[in-house]
């Protein structure tokens, strides 16, 4: 009788091993990843998307344009050459003695800098004329030490737009970090 | 996940390639690339951040300014790249076919192909994908070459060519990770048709394979449990109890491996020993459906093994589990069918604003909604598909905010008018008023006048009021004196005068250099003041141009892309509910399927109880 039974599990067992085999299976195809099943969905997702970049693009356009316009416009980029005398914490940005940027950097942001990026620091609009520009900088100089040290640039804005680099790179006479402040034509 | 990391990593290591010789712009330890445009700088470090929403509408924003004209070539790269990482899988296939339209390096050429082929692969276009990795000529650097390498064989697999990717591995000197991917996918592809031999072998390499990472040991767990269940379905029981025992007993896979075990271990009529892994199963969460079927197996060891007493109370157990595990997936159902459940799952999600292709749930949460949906939601279709909903879900926000934003430019736009018509008529008679050309005239009179001076040095010319008039009276004497009868006081008189002239002369010739120098200055002066005034009256005219066109052309510009948003927000919404819909349907027919299964499970327990009743009443019976 019991041997009845059993044979009667066996067979579900040999049901459940299988089920048990195609699911196992089905889940390890994950691995093999799969390639994309382009659905209806996606490509209307996919097609939005772009159309947001170009209407982002445009909304950057028109933002700039309007509140910086090209006559009083003054962009203050900074960017980090090699930069191993100084591990910058933050910056301080003044026009004409009031402060128009105090900017926090992540590690992430600095990692940015040291791989090529360069920042856009601050963007705004000055007149026509001459004007004073003074960053501070905040961060680990050699040894490890607090390092604070300030630049300053007399700037004669034009009519056109003024682009600035603060660039942060090493001198290695003296080992010490250097802050030149670049302007662009 | 693997697959995305290494995915992510070999985006940058392709970008960076791409970026040319000085590629290395990307790889933080390689020399710098210089940055010759400012904003192309500034793309970078949005790109460096891996924000490439952000990245790749600053770099758009600034070709149309015109901005990157020393990065032109690297920059239509760079935003093929984003563009592929942002899923935009067709603007990035536009962006590097007409790119390799052009001239191109040969090398940046063979990257071109080696990421149109993955573009391919990943849209399931096999053939285009073949075709293309067909085209690449060189070794590509660095990892991209173990990555073209696993690319031929996923493509070759893809297209039911095993015996070729068998070969194209084979070949395959590298023992990096990718290797020992690439052996694990061909190992299941090989075993799936039907060449078990072969695809166990592989495997068997990858399951004894030494592991160092997290990434290699998940590897080798995998290996080891397809292997298993390979040798398993050929009923190879002893064989598939040695692969499921090298599963650790703490990973992702370790349900599966436990079930299996004990199967594998009944199938070598080892009954008792199939409890071990089995009873240890079932201790944990019932939601996995392993551990539900451990419910099922736990009695049948027992049963195997004539303990039928607690054969019995363990099917009694199960029974009672899969009634109640059963209404609990009700509650999913219900939960998911009232709408939101993607948002409680992304709400699990660290937060984050970035579009992203590389985006993915790491963490599944333990709710009604997703209890059971473990392996669903771990899959590739519904991974795809929440973060198509998560990137709508953003853009909806990208676009309330820049809704608010252009609130704020009417205003703005608005407040300018408004200033530009008051201003205007006091602007018109200031400079009705003002005639620089005017005092231009007059001071190039004076000028002519110094000039001439200058030229004959005309010294009283220069005199002072006092001297002037003295000079004058002087000369009104001597004109008189000579009307005088000649004579002694008349003579007197002309020498008296002459004296006088003298000594006046003597003092403003005395005075004449200084005076001459200090009018010249004046003159500089002048003309200076004069240069400035024709400055500012012509940025008045200019500005008075240009405001009210700006303006204009501004709320135009605001109109159209007002007109855009409120074209693109109903899209926006229409594509988020039908994707919240699909992944509803996924996830409720996955739902119903376990019921379905739990369901099958519990006639089963209950079949097995009703027999084992059966068979004690017949012993009783005489």
């Amino acid at each position: 009788m019991i041997r009845r039974y059993i044979t009667a599990a066996l067979r579900s067992v040999n049901i459940l091993i299988a089920l048990l085999i195609l699911a196992i299976w089905a889940g390890l195809a994950l691995a093999a990843e799969p390639a994309l099943e382009v659905k209806g969905v996606d490509q209307d997702v996919q097609s939005l998307k772009k159309e947001l970049v170009d209407l982002n693009k445009d909304l950057f356009k028109l933002e700039e344009e309007l509140l910086y316009p090209a006559s009083t416009q003054v962009a203050v980029f900074l960017s980090v050459d090699v930069g191993t005398f100084f591990a910058l914490d933050s910056v301080t940005l003044k026009v004409d003695d009031k402060e128009v940027t105090n900017y926090l950097y992540t590690e992430r942001e600095v990692q940015a800098l040291h791989r090529g990026g360069v920042q856009r620091l601050y963007l705004g609009n000055l007149k026509a004329g001459e004007h004073e520009l003074v960053a501070l900088f905040t961060g680990k100089g050699p040894h490890e030490r607090d390092y604070r040290r300030g630049t300053t640039l007399r700037v004669d804005k034009g009519v056109g737009a003024s682009y600035i680099e603060l660039k942060i790179s090493d001198r290695l006479a003296s080992l010490q970090p250097e802050f030149v402040v670049k302007v662009w034509e | 996940m693997r697959q995305r990391a290494m995915a992510a990593r070999a985006l940058a290591l392709f970008c960076a390639a791409l970026l040319g010789p000085g590629a290395a712009a990307v790889a933080k330890d390689s020399p710098r690339r210089e940055v010759r445009d400012l904003h192309y700088g500034d793309v970078l470090f949005q790109f460096f951040q891996d924000d490439y929403f952000d990245a790749v509408v600053r770099l758009e924003a600034a070709r149309d300014f015109g901005r990157l004209p020393n990065h032109a070539a690297e920059a239509e790269l760079l935003a093929g790249g984003m563009y592929l990482s942002l899923g935009l899988y067709s603007e990035a296939d536009r962006i590097f076919n007409r790119l390799l339209a052009g001239s191109l390096d040969r090398s940046v050429a063979d990257r071109a192909f080696f990421y149109l082929a993955r573009i391919g692969y990943q849209r399931g276009h096999y053939e285009q994908a073949a075709r293309n990795l067909s085209r690449i000529q060189n070794p590509l650097p660095g990892e991209l070459q173990p990555e073209r390498r696993l690319l031929e064989s996923n493509v070759l697999m893809a297209l039911g060519r095993y015996a070729e990717a068998a070969t194209a591995l084979k070949v395959w000197d590298d023992e990096s990770s990718w290797a020992a991917f690439a052996r694990f996918n061909l190992g299941v592809a090989l075993v799936r048709s039907g060449d078990s031999v072969q695809g166990r072998m592989l495997l068997e390499s990858v399951g004894n394979q030494p592991a160092v990472s997290e990434e290699q040991r998940s590897l080798r767990d995998r290996a080891n449990l397809a292997l298993g269940f390979a040798l398993l379905q050929e009923r190879s029981g002893e064989a598939a109890a040695v692969a499921l025992s090298r599963v650790r007993l703490d990973g992702p896979f370790t349900n599966r491996a436990l079930l299996g075990l004990g199967w594998a271990e009944t199938d070598a009529e080892r009954p008792d020993r199939a409890l071990v892994p089995w009873l240890a199963l079932r201790d944990r969460p019932l939601l996995d459906s392993s551990v539900q079927e451990s419910l099922l197996a736990v009695p049948y060891a027992y049963a195997r093994l004539a303990s039928n007493g607690q054969a019995a109370q363990h099917y009694r157990q199960a029974v009672q589990s899969y009634v109640r595990e059963s209404s609990r997936i009700d509650e999913s159902i219900a939960a998911i069918e009232r709408g939101g459940f993607l948002d409680a799952i992304l709400a699990t999600s660290p937060r984050g604003g970035d579009v992203g292709w590389f985006w993915q749930l790491k963490q599944v949460p333990d709710a009604p909604h997703t209890r059971y949906l473990y392996h669903l939601l771990a899959s590739h279709e519904f991974q795809e598909g929440l973060k198509n909903y998560r990137d709508l879900r953003i853009m909806q926000v990208n676009l309330e905010r820049w809704q608010d934003s252009l609130d704020s430019f009417d205003d703005m736009i608005a407040a300018r008018t408004r200033a530009s018509t008051e201003r205007e008529p006091r602007k018109t008679d200031m400079l009705a008023r003002t005639d620089v050309e005017t005092l231009a005239l007059r001071e190039a009179g004076l000028a002519a006048r110094v000039a001439a001076i200058e030229a004959t040095r005309d010294v009283p010319a220069l005199a002072s009021g006092d001297e002037a008039r003295q000079w004058q009276a002087l000369q009104d004497i001597e004109q008189r004196v000579t009307t005088l009868p000649p004579g002694g006081p008349r003579e007197t008189l002309v020498d008296r005068v002459r004296m006088l002239r003298g000594a006046l002369s003597w003092q403003m010739d005395a005075q004449y250099k200084r005076r001459l120098q200090l009018v010249k200055r004046g003159l500089s002066e002048v003309d200076a003041q004069l240069v400035e005034a024709r400055g500012r009256v012509g940025l008045v005219y200019e500005a008075s141009a240009q405001a009210p066109l700006d303006t204009g052309g501004f709320a135009a510009r605001i109109a159209e892309l007002r007109t855009r948003i409120a074209r693109i927000g109903p899209g926006i919404d229409a594509a988020t509910r039908a994707q919240e819909g699909t992944l509803a349907t996924l996830a409720v027919r996955e739902l119903t399927a376990q019921k379905k299964r739990l369901a099958s499970y519990a006639t089963q327990a209950q079949f097995a109880l009703a027999s084992i009743y059966d068979g004690a009443a017949a012993k009783v019976t005489p």
